[in-house]
């Protein structure tokens, strides 16, 4: 093992590297971590650059189509005098709660039917036409069942997620190998040993890959949910910014749409490396 | 009494432990409807304490028996019996080794040996003593707390092995557990399999392609012929083992043993043209 030698032993890495240029766009080529921030930061500072002079250019009007600057200048306006902060976390929540009850609903009925064949040809042929289903057609059923208040915002972001959750936790569960399940089998595990023990610690981390990716789709229902009958949250603010043409306003919305979203992937990656430690260190 | 006989409680008698395989057939239906004999009428046994070895071409079906054996698949007809019960299913009195590196991996190597004590209710002082151990004997006590994706691919069966050992099977099966591995590591975990065992008084079946493995590791290897999966013949390699793997090569009683065994491989192997192997 490379760890127990002495720093001598190895190769001089530097040296190895520059035995021939590498080309730059070479296939699969392998990224120091400062070139890929590096390349990050720099295609984001091209494209504001580019929306900067486009916005300056005086091709459309401002009103219409604002600097970058000006966007941010609109945030900041908003999160200070308009109490913007409380329509975030009023989105937020919805987005959190919906998320919990889609999830406990779907990673216990996805974990049966990929694991149980006879629980899959019975619950798929309930889920698949409802994937199919597009989930703003429930909104008229909602409001007229549920009212314009929380509980309808909430079941719409579930009905958008919850079939979606189902079919890919199911697939990660019937992906789990078979011989390992058979190994459980021998060695004298029951059936629901066998379930805990093996077939949930193996699919759990595709399982929460598949929670962070859904958790994206969440937010695309988001602002449809916060258009019908809403007073607070992001969506509601950017409704009422369009009767305002303040077109700084809604760019400022998706702004913080996307950092809020990116910041929920983050932290999901953060629990995925924190709770299955065994997939850090890979060996190569 | 120490912890590791403690735990071998639940297991048969030595005297007991014997595997009889009695007319054993298997007919899979094929997608078409048409019906695929892949095992018929095989017929052996294995006594206790004894390493035997299903040797035969690919797709003769010996890895077929054993999965039977182990409980996995269903016998079309014929019976398994283990220490006087008939087979019905897997259960732990007969632990298999895969060829595949079947550890866990979200369990440290030690967690993965006490798998089975675990799930069958072992009392924790029980299993830590059986999991030194058998640690100690596939000598992997350094390697205790790593995770199996950190080891290399004998250090691995050799967590899959103690971890079945552990478990104290009546029968240890064998998948072709060192197919995938190097010849001098291969060397070396055959050595270490027939030391385990030998110490525990183990009864092994493996299965295996590989005449030499056979040869070195088994008591008695039941030679197996393709199309069906008959039992072809039934040999009894000299039980004094060599230290050295050439040895295999120039002992006169091993080598009269391996040219009748791969002259049949050969004319089994005649009799499929080429191509129709699976």
């Amino acid at each position: 093992m490379t760890s127990s030698l002495p720093a001598t032993a190895l190769p001089d890495r530097a040296r190895q590297d520059t035995r021939w240029r590498t080309p730059l766009f070479d296939f699969q080529r392998t990224l120091s971590w400062r070139g890929r921030v590096a390349l990050g930061v720099l295609a984001w500072g091209l494209f504001l650059a580019a929306w900067q002079m486009l916005a300056r250019a005086g091709i459309a009007p401002e009103q219409l189509f604002p600097a970058p600057t000006d966007v941010f200048s609109a945030l900041y306006r908003l999160l200070t005098e308009q109490q913007f902060l409380s329509d975030i976390r009023a989105s937020l929540t919805r987005i959190l709660i919906s998320f919990a009850i889609a999830a406990s609903l779907a990673v216990p009925l996805g974990v049966l039917m990929g694991a149980f064949p006879v629980v899959a040809a019975f619950g798929n042929a309930l889920v698949s036409p409802f994937r199919y289903l597009p989930a703003p057609s429930f909104i008229p059923l909602l409001l007229m069942w549920l009212g314009t208040g929380e509980a309808q915002k909430i079941a719409l972001l579930c009905l958008g997620v919850v079939w979606f959750l189902i079919t890919l936790v199911m697939d990660n569960t019937r992906a789990v190998r078979v011989d390992l399940i058979e190994t459980a089998k021998t060695l004298g595990a029951t059936r629901r040993a066998t379930l805990w023990t093996v077939v949930v610690p193996a699919a759990l981390p595709a399982i929460v890959d598949t929670l962070r990716q859904m958790l994206a789709v969440s937010w695309t229902y988001l602002v449809i949910a916060e258009i019908v009958a809403a007073t607070d949250g992001i969506g509601a603010m950017m409704m009422r910014a369009r009767r305002f043409v303040r077109v700084d306003d809604i760019m400022a919305g998706i702004l913080v749409i996307g950092l809020l979203g990116l910041l929920l992937d983050l932290l999901f990656r953060a629990l995925h490396w924190w709770v299955f430690p065994y997939l850090r260190q890979r060996r190569q | 009494m120490n912890a590791y006989a403690a735990s071998r409680l639940h297991s048969a008698p030595v005297a007991r432990r014997e595997l009889r395989v009695e007319g054993l057939s298997k007919v899979f239906t094929a997608r078409r409807g048409s019906v695929v004999t892949a095992v018929d009428d095989v017929s052996f046994r294995v006594l206790p304490g004894e390493v035997c070895a299903l040797l035969g071409p690919s797709g003769c079906g010996k890895s077929t028996v054993l999965r039977m054996v182990a409980g996995l698949e269903q016998p079309s007809d014929g019976s398994i019996v283990l220490s006087g019960r008939e087979v019905t299913g897997p259960g732990r009195d007969r632990g298999l080794v895969f060829q595949s590196y079947t550890c866990f991996p979200w369990l440290t190597v030690r967690e993965n040996v006490a798998y089975g004590l675990k799930v069958t209710g072992s009392t924790l002082a029980l299993r830590e003593g059986t999991v030194d151990y058998f640690l100690e004997r596939v000598k992997l006590t350094p390697f205790a707390d790593r995770y199996p994706d950190e080891l290399s691919g004998g250090m691995r069966q050799r967590v899959a092995i103690a971890r079945t050992l552990a478990n104290g099977p009546d029968l240890l099966l064998m998948d072709e557990p060192f197919g995938a591995l190097d010849s001098e590591t291969r060397w070396q975990m055959q050595r270490l399999l027939l030391d385990v065992v030998r110490r525990e008084g183990m009864s092994v079946l493996i299965v295996t392609h590989d005449v030499d493995e056979a040869l070195y590791l088994a008591d008695k290897i039941v030679c197996l012929s393709r199309h069906p999966g008959r039992v072809r013949d039934i040999l009894m390699p000299p039980a004094e083992k060599p230290d050295e793997p050439e040895a295999l090569y120039s002992a006169p009683a091993f080598v009269r043993l391996r040219s009748g065994i791969l002259r049949m491989l050969r004319e089994e192997g005649a009799t499929a043209p080429l191509g129709e192997t699976p």
